[in-house]
C-alpha cells in the first residue's frame, strides 16, 4: 500500500503531516526484509516521538507483512509508543533503587504539582544515580528533586 | 612465521594512526557519558591551565559529576564538581599533588573505562587489539586450548564455559554461522554492558574477532538496548575507526574478514533472552523459542548461532594475560555511599564484606543485598564473609537494602514487575506472574500454594524469565517470613 493510501497522521496539523511524510520516508530508506520491521518502527517512532497507526500501516507495506503481525510485534517492546505521548511528561523511576531514594515520593510530588504530566515508570539503568527522572525529550536526569523538575517545568512553560 | 608479529603489526598500525609516543602531557578528563550527563557535566567549567577533554563515566558514577587530572604516571580523580571545582584540582594540574591513583585497576576490563577520550589511538596505546594481534596468528585451536585452559564462563548469569560452546560452533563446517552479541542487558539494577559500550567500545569489537576468529564466524550482529542510546553511538564510532584502519577486513593484523551489524533493542526484560534476540533481529514477535533446538545448532535463520553477552566478550580480550583475572562486574547501588560499576576479582578471597567496603558502607548498616533483580534472591549477612563464586552472581546487579528497606515491599514490586515484563508466550509464566502477585496479598495464608506455583513456573516456563520469576519471592519468604502483612484482604482470599 502507498503511503498516500493511509490514513493521514492528523490532518489538522501541516507540521504532523511533513513530520510523518519524513518517518515514511525513513522507512522506505530501509531494505524490505522481515528483518527490518523493529528498524522500521524504530525509525517512524524516532520521527515521531509515536507510532500511529499510518505508519504502522506503512511499515506493514513496506517490509510486507500483514498489519496484524507488525502489532503483534510493536506491542511486544516497552518502548514502542502506540498512543501519542503528553508533551511536558515526566517518567519518575520506580525501580527498587530509586524506590530507596525516594523515587515513590518524587512521583508524587510531581504528580500534585504537575497533575497529568507524572507517570511510573520501570528501571531506566541509571541506578547509580537515584532516584532518576526521564523527561519528554527522553534525557535522563540523575538525584532528581522534585524542585529541580518544577525548575525545568517552569522554564519549558516560559519559552 | 608468516606474516607480521604481534608486536609489528599493532606497531605499524600505531605508526599508521599517528599515535603520540613517549608519555602523555598533562591534561583534564570531563567524565561525560550517561552518568555525567544526567547531573549536567557538561555544565562544569574546568579553566584549570590544562587541555579538558570528554571521557567516559570511569565507573565510579557516585562521584558524577567528575573530572580526572592526568600527568605522566598520575591520575587523580575530583568528585562531585556539582559542588564546586575544588582548587586542589587547579593545584594537581600544576603538579602540587600527590594523591594516589584514582579509580579502576590496572587490569581487567574496566581499565581504560573512562581514561581515554575513546579514540583509536588512545586505545592502541593501552593495550586495545593487543590480544587479537596474538589471536590472530593462532589456529583456531590453539585459541580454544588457551580459552579452555583459562576456564574462562559467561558473564551474562548462566556461567556456561565459553570454550565449550565455542568448540560446538567451530565444529560446525556452516558456511553462514553468526556471531550475535547480547548487549541488551534489560535487568533492572544492571548497567555493566552500557559502561564498557560507552567506556571501552573497542575492548567488545576486540573480544568479538576473538571469538570469530576461533569459530570460523565471518558475520555478527550486536544487539543493543534500546536505551543505552549512547553506549550505542560510542560503539558505532569505534567500528567505524576499526573498519577504518583495516581491523575488521584482516589487513591490519591477518585473519579472516569480518563484518560486524548493530541492532537496537526497544525494551522488555524478556529480551535480554537468547532466543528472544534471534526473532527480535528477524523481525518475529519478541517472544522466547523452544528449546531444543539450541541456538548453537540452529539460531539467527536457522544458522548455528554463537550468542555471547558483551562483558563475556570483553573478558575475552584478557585470555592471554598472565594471569589473566578473574574478574565479575559488579553494578552495585541502593542505599550505600559510593554507588557504581565494581570490577571484582573472583579468587576465593573476595567478599561482600569487601565489596561493600569498597562501597562505603559497613556491613552492619546493610539489611540484605538483592542480587540479580526480579529474577534474583535476597543475600543475607551471614553470607558476607564468605568467598564470592563466579557462579553464584548472576549478571551480577545488587541493591543494597540498608536496615529501612521494606523487603515486603520490594518483593511484591519484583513480582509485579515480572508480570508485567512476561510476554505472554507460555502459560506458566503469562498466568503464574499474575497470580503470584495475587498470592503475595498474603504470604502466611498462602504460602502452600505459593509454594506449588513457583515450583510449576519453574519447571514448565518457556524461559528463564518465568522458571527465575519466583526465586526473589521465595528467598523473601525463607529470610524475612516476619516482614509480610495482609495488603488487601479481598485480593488474599481469592
Amino acid at each position: 500500500m502507498p503511503a498516500s493510501q493511509s490514513a493521514p497522521y492528523d490532518s489538522a496539523a501541516p507540521a504532523d503531516a511533513e513530520r510523518l511524510q519524513w518517518a515514511l520516508r525513513s522507512v522506505d530508506a530501509l531494505p524490505r526484509r522481515r528483518d527490518q520491521l523493529l528498524p522500521a518502527l524504530l525509525v517512524a517512532q524516532h520521527a515521531l516521538g509515536w507510532l500511529p497507526r499510518a505508519a504502522i500501516e506503512h511499515a506493514a507495506a513496506h517490509i510486507r507483512v500483514p498489519v496484524s503481525e507488525v502489532y503483534a510485534t510493536a506491542t511486544g517492546y516497552s518502548e514502542l509508543l502506540l498512543e501519542r505521548p503528553t508533551p511536558g511528561t515526566w517518567h519518575v523511576c520506580t525501580g527498587v533503587s530509586c524506590d530507596l531514594a525516594g523515587g515513590r515520593a518524587l512521583l508524587d510530588a510531581v504528580s500534585e504539582a504537575l497533575p497529568g504530566h507524572a507517570l511510573e515508570i520501570d528501571c531506566q539503568f541509571l541506578c547509580a544515580l537515584a532516584p532518576v527522572a526521564v523527561d519528554d525529550a527522553e534525557r535522563l536526569h540523575g538525584r532528581v528533586t522534585p524542585s529541580r523538575i518544577l525548575d525545568a517545568a517552569t522554564e519549558r512553560a516560559s519559552t | 612465521m608468516i606474516g607480521p608479529t604481534p608486536t609489528q603489526a599493532l606497531r605499524r598500525l600505531h605508526d599508521a594512526l599517528g599515535a603520540p609516543p613517549g608519555e602523555v602531557e598533562v591534561h583534564v578528563l570531563r567524565h561525560r557519558g550517561t552518568c555525567g550527563d544526567a547531573v549536567d557535566a557538561a555544565a562544569i567549567t574546568l579553566d584549570v591551565g590544562a587541555p579538558v577533554a570528554d571521557a567516559a563515566c570511569d565507573g565510579a558514577c557516585w562521584a558524577a559529576p567528575a573530572a580526572t587530572v592526568v600527568r605522566p604516571g598520575h591520575r587523580h580523580r575530583f568528585a562531585r564538581l556539582d559542588r564546586g571545582v575544588p582548587d586542589e584540582l587547579a593545584a594537581c594540574v600544576r603538579g602540587e599533588c600527590d594523591e594516589p591513583q584514582a579509580g579502576s585497576g590496572e587490569a581487567g576490563l574496566t581499565v581504560r573505562l573512562g581514561r581515554n577520550d575513546g579514540s583509536l589511538t588512545d586505545v592502541l596505546t593501552r593495550g586495545g587489539y593487543g590480544a587479537y594481534a596474538v589471536a590472530a596468528m593462532l589456529q583456531p585451536a590453539r585459541i580454544l586450548e588457551v580459552l579452555r585452559g583459562v576456564g574462562l564462563t559467561g558473564r551474562g548469569g548462566a556461567h556456561f564455559p565459553v570454550a565449550t560452546k565455542w568448540g560446538l560452533l567451530a565444529a560446525h563446517e556452516h558456511p553462514e554461522k553468526v556471531l550475535v552479541v547480547n548487549a541488551e542487558e534489560g535487568e533492572p539494577g544492571v548497567f555493566k554492558d552500557r559502561h564498557l559500550l560507552e567506556g571501552d567500545p573497542h575492548r567488545l569489537v576486540e573480544g568479538m574477532l576473538i571469538a570469530c576468529r576461533a569459530t570460523g564466524i565471518h558475520e555478527a550482529y550486536v544487539y543493543i538496548n534500546g536505551q543505552a542510546r549512547n553506549g550505542r553511538d560510542a560503539f558505532e564510532r569505534a567500528l567505524a575507526d576499526a573498519a577504518a584502519a583495516g581491523i575488521l577486513d584482516g589487513t591490519a593484523f591477518g585473519g579472516d574478514p569480518v563484518t560486524i551489524e548493530v541492532r537496537s533493542g526497544a525494551g522488555g526484560y524478556v529480551c535480554g533472552e537468547e532466543s528472544v534476540i534471534l526473532n527480535s533481529i528477524e523481525g518475529e514477535r519478541p517472544v522466547p523459542r523452544f528449546k531444543p533446538p539450541f541456538a548453537t545448532d540452529s539460531g539467527l535463520w536457522g544458522r548455528p548461532t554463537l550468542i555471547n553477552n558483551a562483558e563475556t566478550l570483553c573478558a575475552v580480550t584478557t585470555i592471554f594475560d598472565s594471569p589473566p583475572p578473574p574478574t565479575k562486574l559488579l553494578p552495585l547501588s541502593g542505599d550505600v555511599p559510593r554507588p557504581g560499576l565494581y570490577e571484582v576479582p573472583v579468587d576465593g578471597n573476595m567478599t561482600w564484606a569487601s565489596v561493600l567496603a569498597m562501597a562505603g558502607v559497613a556491613p552492619a548498616r546493610v539489611q540484605a543485598l538483592l542480587l540479580g533483580g526480579p529474577s534474583g534472591r535476597f543475600v543475607l549477612p551471614e553470607e558476607f564473609d564468605t568467598p564470592l563464586e563466579m557462579r553464584t552472581l548472576g549478571a551480577g546487579g545488587t541493591v543494597v537494602l540498608g536496615p529501612r528497606a521494606d523487603i515486603a515491599a520490594i518483593t511484591r514490586s519484583l513480582a509485579a514487575y515480572n508480570a508485567r515484563e512476561s510476554c505472554g508466550e507460555c502459560t506458566p509464566c503469562r498466568e503464574g506472574t499474575q497470580r503470584l502477585v495475587q498470592l503475595l496479598a498474603d504470604p502466611a495464608t498462602n504460602r502452600d500454594r505459593i509454594d506449588a506455583l513457583i515450583e510449576v513456573m519453574t519447571e514448565a516456563s518457556l524461559c528463564a524469565l518465568g522458571g527465575m520469576a519466583g526465586r526473589h519471592v521465595t528467598s523473601a519468604l525463607a529470610a524475612f517470613p516476619d516482614a509480610f502483612e495482609v495488603t488487601d484482604p479481598t485480593e488474599a482470599s481469592r
